[in-house]
């Protein structure tokens, strides 16, 4: 291994995690007002922001009504001081595209699109700050701003990634981790009935490892979604504590 | 009307000049110059607009601003709204619901006073094309230079070093303010000093549409 | 009912309030909404800021990179200044490239950053007529609620505050720039400024600070920017309903008030950020 030695002889990681700790979550609900729903998520140093608008009319020229299911609209675009070299295109560069796409077939995955024919849902994603696993960070943010509009879902959407080090695999890699070339593997689960909606994996990696690797993924997403989950409940308490009192 | 001579001690507005249904095709146009400077503007309408930009109240009112070499970009944006909204202020939008009125203004000589010079030749083509108005618009330019010498309807080299340079479009019946834009920074006291040589240049405008339309009509 | 009423008469439904001296969400004529400051909170940045006014947000990052300096000026540095409301902000704002409403924003801060004297601007400099900085300030607001142009200039004030800027040495034998990883310096802001902005209701009533649905229903809105000390920066009146003299006058002493408010708002945020 180059360089940095990602894991330590006393089998931690460059940050201080063990290899199967997430980084620390901070979410937030209902961030905005102009929004039909809206959330806020940091993991680590990753900041990702979601904004859903929708259902509503088809608006635009480029999609058309369809007439047994909703259009699901993604955007993913990146803040211009969100990574270290300066970006000079928020969005529309193909790595965004791609992302963006990616995100469309989650979500078309999750969605219960049949509620809503002749209807456009847009989701936004907006990563503010970028520190590793920024697809993770937009699909959990993007679910919970959904939970928060009030679009009915088969499950959560949770998303973790992980990686493979001296035959360790490490859980919600971080950016200096993913930059040192080693294979990672992106999934985005349903964390109930243990579908997978969306698999992605960069570099190569050893058949025999997958499922080990795989694993440690899923691990990641439902750990995720037990974190995610209790500030969905805690939201919505307050928000029945607030309609109580008023 | 004297001209604006290089010395910095003029209060006077450079030449004004003005030239009507210069085209043959828009319902109104206009060539307005003052000194070097000079603006085409045409006018379409009322008119048929796009069902999708339709108002169910009023005229749909739009800008296009052209410059002279390259096409149009941020600054020529603000330009548009600028205008747009001026124009939009003293027209009666009300009388044409479900309407356009389309403002075609291409610069053809940059030498100060630019914005002015543009919000003028708009007016000039309106009243040209007969559409309702409130009232009229006219814009002039004054700048402040280092030692606080004020002059009105400077040239694009006087700007150069100025400290403050002011724009405003007033109207015809109340004088009261409609579009402001301020390049540089000055004093409260000394913006009402530039304020007061901007009104008297406006004056000298609103006097020249009168002329020029009195030239115009009176043609055989 | 109130709502049925507020979406078929919006006018009406704001005329009963303001017969009251009020405004819907509770607000005088004059008062502006709180507002919020937030810096350094994006570590990717050189210098950064969030900000909230009422329910508007908006987030500026500042990056600088090395640049050549023109010609006509070696030793000066630039700023460069961009507005961007994504669609993300609100459903008025259709994906694509930049609306007419951010374009307008973005001139009018650049027009703001030259006629100021913000900082000077030889400080940027690295080598002269080789290397400056140059500062992309990118402000991206993230719920728009109306008065982005307000916004916009704080959260750009506070992130230049922010701004820090690693050393950078040019090394004599091979000319390539060396940044320092331990040292590094703020700028030297000279001359502050903010902005306030102000809509005329039914061609005769003043709101100061208005939300996107005053702004929607305003026939005009003014924007006076005033400097630390007092002095007019920019008078930005695109159009709309005429105002008096006295009017303006009214509004250039609230600008200064407020002006005066904002820089103490900010220096005590970067104050408790230092402590």
């Amino acid at each position: 291994m180059a360089g940095l030695e990602l894991l330590s002889d006393e089998g931690f990681r460059l940050d201080g995690r063990r290899p199967s700790e997430l980084r620390k979550i901070r979410l937030r609900l209902g961030v905005f007002d102009q929004a039909d729903g809206s959330a806020y998520i940091e993991q680590g140093n990753t900041k990702a922001l979601a904004t859903v608008y929708g259902p509503h009319e088809v608006l635009g020229g480029k999609g058309k009504p369809l007439h047994d299911k909703v259009i699901i609209n993604c955007q993913y675009s990146m803040a211009t001081f969100s990574t270290n070299e300066r970006k000079n295109r928020p969005q529309g560069d193909r790595k965004s595209t791609e992302m963006s796409l990616h995100l469309q077939r989650t979500f078309e995955a999750t969605i219960q699109t049949h509620l809503y024919p002749r209807s456009q849902i847009d989701i936004f994603v907006q990563i503010l700050q970028a520190d590793g696993g920024n697809y993770c960070a937009c699909v959990n943010a993007a679910t919970l701003a959904i939970i928060n509009a009030g679009i009915p879902m088969k499950d959560y959407v949770c998303a973790c990634s992980s990686g493979y080090v001296n035959n360790t695999p490490l859980t919600d890699v971080s950016y200096l981790e993913e930059s040192q070339g080693g294979p990672v593997v992106t999934v985005a689960m349903l964390p109930k009935s243990e579908q997978i909606a969306l698999f992605k994996m960069d570099n190569r990696l050893h058949v025999d490892h997958l499922e080990q690797v795989l694993e440690v993924a899923s691990k990641g997403c439902k750990d995720m979604y037990a974190v995610m989950n209790a500030a969905v409940k805690e939201h919505v308490s307050r928000m029945a504590k607030s309609m109580e009192c008023s | 009307m004297t001209s604006n001579p290089e010395n910095n001690s003029s209060v006077e507005i450079r030449p004004i000049g003005s030239l009507q249904s210069c085209i043959s095709k828009p319902d109104g146009s206009a060539v307005f110059t003052q000194g070097d400077t000079s603006v085409m503007a045409a006018v379409y309408g009322p008119g048929d607009v796009k069902p999708n930009k339709a108002l169910m109240d009023k005229a749909t009112v739009t800008v296009t601003y052209k410059p002279k070499i390259g096409i149009s970009g941020v600054r020529e944006k603000a330009l548009e709204r600028m205008i747009r909204n001026t124009c939009e202020t003293v027209l009666l939008t009300t009388l044409f619901p479900r309407s356009s009125v389309d403002i075609i203004v291409q610069e053809i000589q940059d030498a100060g006073a630019l914005l002015a010079c543009s919000i003028n030749a708009a007016c000039l083509a309106m009243i040209n094309a007969g559409i309702p108005m409130k009232c009229t618009v006219a814009a002039s330019c004054c700048m402040m230079g280092k030692d606080e010498e004020l002059i009105m309807d400077p040239t694009k080299e006087q700007t150069k070093d100025a400290e403050c340079v002011l724009t405003s479009a007033i109207d015809s019946s109340a004088h009261s303010l409609i579009a402001s834009s301020m390049q540089g920074s000055c004093s409260v006291e000394q913006y009402h000093k530039l304020m007061s040589v901007c009104q008297k240049a406006c004056d000298k405008v609103f006097e020249f549409y009168r002329e020029a339309m009195e030239r115009t009509l009176s043609k055989p | 009912m109130a709502a049925e009423f507020k979406t078929a008469q919006p006018v009406e439904y704001y005329k009963q309030f303001l017969k009251e001296e009020v405004r819907p969400d509770g607000r005088e004529l004059g008062e502006i909404r709180s507002t919020i400051l937030n810096v350094g909170s994006i570590s990717t940045a050189h210098g950064s800021a969030l900000v909230k006014l009422g329910n508007t947000t908006v987030v500026c990052g500042i990056k600088g990179e090395f640049a050549s300096p023109t010609v006509e000026e070696p030793k000066k540095g630039y700023l460069v200044p961009n507005v961007d409301l994504p669609p993300l902000c609100s459903a008025q704002f259709k994906p694509g490239p930049p609306s007419i409403q951010a374009q307008v924003t973005s001139q009018l801060v650049a027009d703001t950053l030259l006629s100021s004297n913000l900082l000077n601007y030889e400080d940027l400099c690295i080598k002269e007529g080789n290397m400056v900085w140059v500062l992309y300030c990118d402000m991206m607001c993230l719920d728009y609620d109306g008065n982005i142009i307000d916004a916009c200039l704080i959260a750009l004030l506070a992130a230049l505050r922010n701004v820090r800027l690693p050393v950078v040495t040019i090394d004599e034998d091979t000319g390539l720039a060396e940044l320092s990883s331990t040292e590094d310096r703020s700028l030297n802001i000279v001359n502050q400024f903010a902005a306030t902005t102000f809509s005329v209701f039914d061609d005769s009533i003043l709101l100061v600070d208005p939300t996107v649905e005053e702004e929607d229903l305003a026939t005009g809105l003014m924007t006076v920017i005033v400097t630390q000390d007092g002095r007019l920066c920019n008078i930005h009146k695109p159009g709309g309903t005429p105002l008096s003299t006295d009017q303006i006058q009214d509004c250039i002493g609230r600008a200064q008030t407020r002006a005066k408010e904002i820089c103490s708002l900010i220096d005590d945020t970067l104050d408790s950020i230092e402590r």
